[in-house]
């Protein structure tokens, strides 16, 4: 049986499809990878569907062992790639023989980097998912974090070819990103300095943070009469102000409810590359209205469906 | 406070937004906001990927492209109209074993000092009442519940609890809470219940859901013994009548 050993599993590295649908109302996240768009092209660059299960590695690469030929693509994290010592290209599709090792390092920039296999991880699926839900110990391998001897099974291999992200979406990891945010749901719940003050100055990541929430720092956003709510549903990018004026955003293994105020959502679309900056690093926020999110939402399919190019042999 | 005249449709992001009922916990919100629910997933309304329910209002994730803001609110004004409690199949009853007191319900004795009655009496209280689960949430197969019997309404913990047990069956304010994961909290426990809340490894993880009704029965130590060994080889399935 054709399959992925692992050598060395890295700081945290899981197994993540597209994540699972329909669950958040019994409070079970969808999880998934937190850059949704490194994870599609990783998949598309070696013939995958979208939705084919490859791992998540976290801020360190894993070493793994191939048993037979496969298509290989790492993206996200500018982790430095290699093929039984040879420096390989990220962000492009090579071919693997059995025995190879492939080795991802510490990530110089970014947080998060994604590898596809072609034919995709066959793990368990579970309620309809091979995403890794961590806390909640449910799908991915054994619903955990991956281990050193781990040996994970390959689904059937898909045909590959040489394919390339093309250079001007790969996005630089180095610099501060600006994300677009819808205020609300409960933007009436800040003072017009405090929901001003979110869209000023940049937040800083802080260390508290993981695939559940992006813990910022920066400058306190003002509540009008406190920080509790009647509990509601938390959508993916809300960002929770708690008591301290310090925002949340709540990423793909959120809480499905939660009690504090939220002033507003970022955009899907937005969403990775809050996941790729690092403790210590910064981003700042920009409103847009739901009708502009619409739109750049189009625009970036658009951009995902053209972002591959396949040289001609 | 109150239920508003019409609902209000509240942003959430490009993918998602909060239909709110009310600004208050009731079953009249809660009742609006499950049937609203039902008759999204009846009609299978074009465009919504998931809805959440919560005690008052209804998130519903959706794909704009397939349906816009302003036509996705178009349709969800109008099944507001209709969504009465009326329109909701009837309600399961879930019975849950409780083992109170003792090493499992380790804040019973405490509990029946604040409120100065015999623990034996507060654990017959805290049985006898029929509880309606709000929605499920926050951690997986957590339910928000309501139907404490107000003499067992006491504050919640001062200092927060880092760890307790799943399957533990707590109080505080006019809440009970039965943890369905190992989570820090801030209730008193009064006994545990071996059935799982939250099984990962079940294809049906979850026993609880919005609209149910629970009662617990007392059992002792042995009892609870025995329904945990059997559930943990999937031989003990709870008792859940349907009307």
């Amino acid at each position: 049986m054709p399959t992925l050993l692992v050598h060395d599993a890295g700081p945290q590295t899981s197994v993540q499809d597209l994540g699972r649908r329909g669950s958040l109302r019994v409070g079970i996240p969808p999880s998934g990878p937190v850059d949704r768009e490194a994870f599609v092209l990783a998949n598309r660059l070696v013939g995958n569907a979208d939705d084919a299960a490859g791992l998540e590695a976290t801020l360190g690469g894993p070493r793994l062992e191939f048993a037979d030929e496969r298509w290989v693509a790492v993206t996200g994290a500018a982790m430095p790639v290699t093929l039984n010592g040879a420096t390989m290209p990220r962000w492009a599709a090579f071919e693997v023989g059995a025995g190879d090792v492939l080795r991802l390092g510490p990530a110089a920039s970014g947080v998060r980097a994604y590898i596809a296999v072609s034919g995709g991880l066959d793990t368990p699926p579970a309620l309809g998912s091979r995403a890794t839900y961590l806390r909640g110990q449910m799908g991915g391998w054994q619903g955990r974090a991956l281990r050193k001897g781990d040996e994970l099974s390959l689904g059937p291999k898909v045909g590959g070819a040489p394919a390339e992200v093309r250079g001007s979406l790969i996005p630089d990891y180095t610099r501060e990103p600006m994300v677009r945010v819808v205020p609300g749901p409960q933007d009436d719940r800040f003072t017009k300095r405090g929901l001003a003050t979110l869209f000023e100055a940049p937040y800083e990541m802080t260390t508290h943070s993981d695939r559940m929430g992006a813990r910022l720092r920066g400058a306190r956003i003002e509540h009008t009469r406190g920080h509790d709510i009647i509990s509601d549903g938390v959508a993916l990018g809300g960002i929770q102000v708690v008591g301290d004026g310090q925002p949340i955003v709540l990423l793909v293994d959120r809480q499905s409810t939660g009690g504090y105020t939220k002033i507003g959502t970022v955009c899907s679309f937005d969403i990775g590359r809050v996941g790729q900056v690092k403790p210590g690093q910064r981003l700042s926020f920009k409103r847009v209205t739901v009708g502009e999110a619409h739109e750049l939402l189009r625009a970036y399919r658009r951009e995902l469906d053209d972002a591959i190019a396949f040289p001609s042999p | 406070m109150g239920i508003y005249a019409e609902p209000r449709f509240l942003p959430c992001g490009d993918l998602a937004l909060s239909v709110e009922f009310a600004d208050e916990i009731s079953h009249e919100a809660n009742a609006r906001t499950l049937a609203l629910e039902y008759l999204i997933q009846q009609k299978a309304l074009s465009g919504v990927t998931e809805t959440v329910p919560t005690f008052r209002s209804l998130l519903v994730y959706y794909d704009p492209l397939v349906v816009g803001w302003d036509d996705l609110v178009a349709s969800l004004r109008a099944l507001c109209r209709q969504a009465r409690p009326d329109v909701l199949p009837p309600a399961r009853t879930v019975e849950l074993p409780c083992c109170y007191g003792g090493e499992l319900g380790f804040d019973l004795e405490a509990v029946a000092k604040q409120v100065g009655l015999p623990p034996a009496e507060v654990a017959r209280l805290h049985a006898s009442a029929d509880y309606y689960v709000y929605f499920v949430g926050f951690t997986p197969g957590l339910p928000y519940m309501t139907g404490m019997p107000e003499r067992l309404n006491i504050p919640r913990l001062v200092q927060p609890r880092v760890k307790t047990p799943p399957g533990s069956v707590s109080i505080g304010g006019v809440q009970c809470c039965i943890y369905s994961v190992e989570s820090p909290g801030g209730f008193w426990v009064l006994g545990r219940t071996p059935i799982r809340l939250y099984d990962p490894s079940s294809p049906d993880p979850i026993l609880l859901r919005a609209g149910d009704h629970v009662r617990f029965r007392m059992i002792d130590r042995a009892e609870y013994d025995s329904i945990a060994a059997a559930a943990v080889e999937g031989r003990y399935r709870p008792r859940i009548e349907r009307p």
